[in-house]
């Protein structure tokens, strides 16, 4: 019976063919590292939120009065309710991770450079993408920390002369963040930011296979001895995507699931503190408000730059430069080892993030 | 790189030259929360009274309320002495209810607009008696303070602060008295607590606890200890409806660990097999 399936399905399709040369004849180059999976554990990463994602729809009720309760007999009464839910929260915050490991080591690599460039600014798109899916589920639980930490980032857009107003209302859907912002925020989270996330997805892996995985630097530099001066796809005289490359990819794959039900055993709040179990209330503002890990380099940016349409400018600069960088960066060279002054701005740069995501938090 | 510093140059001038656009937001922005340091009530009655017009000990007012439990739970100055906040010409009118300090013998009335039930057993207690007949006996002020109050605990009762109106002896037998079951109603709000934490749904049994706390903190006003001792019984029996509904969530969210830490494993040990099976494929 299995024979007929393979052998109906084999006539149609020519699965043989399409697993011959799309997996095991298909190279990768011998240097490849291990940070080359990460790109595959964000798409593996992705899957787990939509399906959990989906799970979570079936009881979750997108309007402010009933949103905090259904999430609550989520985590109390649905079977299995709280472990979907734990893997969807815990999962956002891996899913930033292991999306910010992978652009920094795409830009350690080179692999941004030449011909490439539209696949690091795909990448850019989908890391965007990410951060408002992450902003917009923030407030979908209606709690106290999603709803003022979402009351900040919709005052931001304001700070911006003749549209910042306009395009705050029309984030919130008013003046305030209310029953509307819900709505909206809702819609954007299951059904405008999924497609454009798959499309944009589509897109770079589309690149990736049509212009070849680009090699590693470090070691034998095989793209470097043959100049890019047309169009050519990628060959490599090197290891067997199937099963070699792989296998450390669904190693990988394993690690992150082993870390995700790590903090969902051991830590459960790691990633929902005190206030992310609280009902929102309007009239009622924390001592203390902070958006989520990722945006606390910003936010404390924010604070620190008196003037707060210099602080937003400064910020929706610094992503143009780093959504441009393959047209600003257009050195051939790919070895950042190679670049003292280049790997110290950078450095520098990841240092400063780092100390204001920390002071962020105080 | 050639494009890079123009590009930067171009922006940043044209961000600096709009910076002063909006000085509307700037100062909208800034005395958000987000700006950072506490919040801070700002009402007509806080900010005379923190002005230099106001006498020493009426200025430490607004400090002594903003660490009180009455702060924390949005219960701001007019709510117990009236007026209007926001309007300072008329914060202190009589037409808008304000009624500022009250008499010594009527503290218990004024607190009890709020505090029904144990106004109630207060005034039938040998402490509402005696602040009836003598107008000097306790009132609500002389065990909880005013504005800088507290969450009561059954620390109030002690030797300290009852010695100074009579002897401790039948203090001491009520704290006894009330000991075991606040104790018992203290864990289970922190059990209760821990599980909220979790996002679990706890709304019924915090509103039993919270209402089973607030009959039995009214009994204790009655200063009658056979009263109190009475009633512990059916006290109990809720807490430990209580009790069980929480130990019941408890046991749950050990299976829920359980089980976690179990998958937890899983993808450990196929991290493990799969590592060692890709070991193998060496060309």
């Amino acid at each position: 019976m299995g024979k007929k399936i393979r052998d109906w399905i084999e006539l149609r399709i020519g699965l043989d063919e399409l697993v011959r040369t799309q997996l095991r004849e298909y190279r990768v180059p011998k240097n490849i590292n291990i940070f080359y999976t990460l790109g595959f554990v964000a798409v593996v990463a992705y899957v787990i939120q939509a399906l959990t994602g989906f799970f979570l729809l079936l009881y979750y009720i997108p309007q402010s009065e009933h949103a905090f309760r259904s999430v609550q007999d989520i985590m109390t009464k649905v079977p299995y309710g709280w472990l979907f839910r734990q893997m969807h929260v815990v999962g956002s915050n891996l899913m930033v991770i292991v999306l910010i490991l992978h652009l920094l080591a795409v830009f350690f690599m080179g692999s941004y450079k030449k011909p490439r460039e539209l696949t690091w600014m795909s990448g850019g798109v989908m890391i965007a993408t990410v951060f408002l899916f992450c902003l917009s589920g923030f407030l979908l639980p209606w709690s106290q920390l999603g709803y003022w930490a979402t009351t900040i980032v919709t005052s931001m857009p304001a700070a911006f002369p003749y549209v910042g107003d306009f395009v705050a209302n029309i984030l919130r859907g008013g003046d305030h963040v209310s029953g509307p912002t819900l709505n909206r925020f809702f819609a954007l989270h299951v059904a405008l930011l999924p497609p454009i996330l798959v499309a944009v997805m589509g897109f770079h892996l589309f690149l990736i296979r049509r212009i070849g995985i680009s090699s590693s630097p470090f070691g034998e530099a095989v793209e470097e001895a043959e100049p890019w001066v047309g169009y050519r796809h990628e060959q490599y005289n090197g290891q067997p995507f199937y099963p070699h490359f792989f296998l450390k990819e669904i190693f990988m794959c394993m690690v992150y699931l082993a870390v995700m039900f790590f903090f969902i055993t051991f830590m459960p709040t790691f990633f929902a503190p005190e206030d992310a179990n609280i009902q929102a209330d309007p009239l009622r503002t924390p001592a203390y408000i902070r958006p989520e890990w990722y945006f606390l380099a910003p936010y404390q940016m924010l604070k620190l730059i008196p003037n707060k349409f210099l602080g937003i400018s400064v910020q929706v600069i610094f992503v143009a430069v780093c959504l441009l960088w393959p047209f600003i960066d257009s050195k051939e060279k790919k070895n950042i080892l190679r670049r003292p002054f280049l790997l110290s701005v950078i450095l520098c740069c990841l240092a400063i993030w780092t100390v204001l995501t920390f002071w962020g938090r105080y | 790189m050639r494009y890079f510093l123009p590009l930067f140059l171009v922006l940043t001038l044209t961000t600096v030259t709009m910076a002063g656009y909006r000085e509307t937001f700037e100062q909208e922005f800034l005395s958000k929360p987000w700006a950072g340091g506490p919040i801070v009530e700002k009402s007509a009655c806080i900010e005379c009274h923190t002005s230099h017009i106001m006498k020493p000990a009426f200025r430490a007012i607004p400090d002594e309320w903003q660490g009180s439990w009455h702060a924390l739970n949005d219960v701001s100055c007019h709510d117990c002495h009236g007026g209007d906040p926001k309007d300072p010409s008329m914060s202190m009118s009589h037409v808008r209810g304000f009624v500022g300090k009250p008499k010594y013998e009527g503290v218990p009335e004024y607190c009890g607009k709020c505090h029904i039930g144990i106004v109630k057993n207060y005034l039938e207690s040998g402490h509402g008696k005696a602040l009836k007949a003598t107008k000097r006996g306790p009132n609500c002020v002389t065990c909880h303070g005013s504005h800088g109050i507290q969450r009561a605990t059954i620390d109030i009762i002690n030797e300290q602060l009852c010695t100074k109106c009579h002897s401790y002896e039948r203090a001491k037998v009520m704290k006894q008295a009330l000991f075991l079951t606040e104790k018992k109603m203290g864990e289970i709000e922190k059990d209760l607590k821990a599980l909220k934490n979790e996002g679990i749904f706890i709304g019924d049994d915090e509103k039993t606890l919270f209402s089973t706390h607030a009959e039995f903190r009214a009994l204790f006003h009655t200063v009658d200890v056979s009263m109190v001792k009475d009633r512990t019984d059916e006290v109990t029996k809720r807490l430990e409806g209580i009790e069980k509904n929480v130990q019941r969530t408890l046991t749950e969210l050990k299976v829920r660990k359980n089980f976690s830490a179990f998958l937890t494993l899983i993808f450990s040990g196929l991290a493990v097999a799969v590592a060692m099976l890709s070991a193998t494929y060496k060309e």
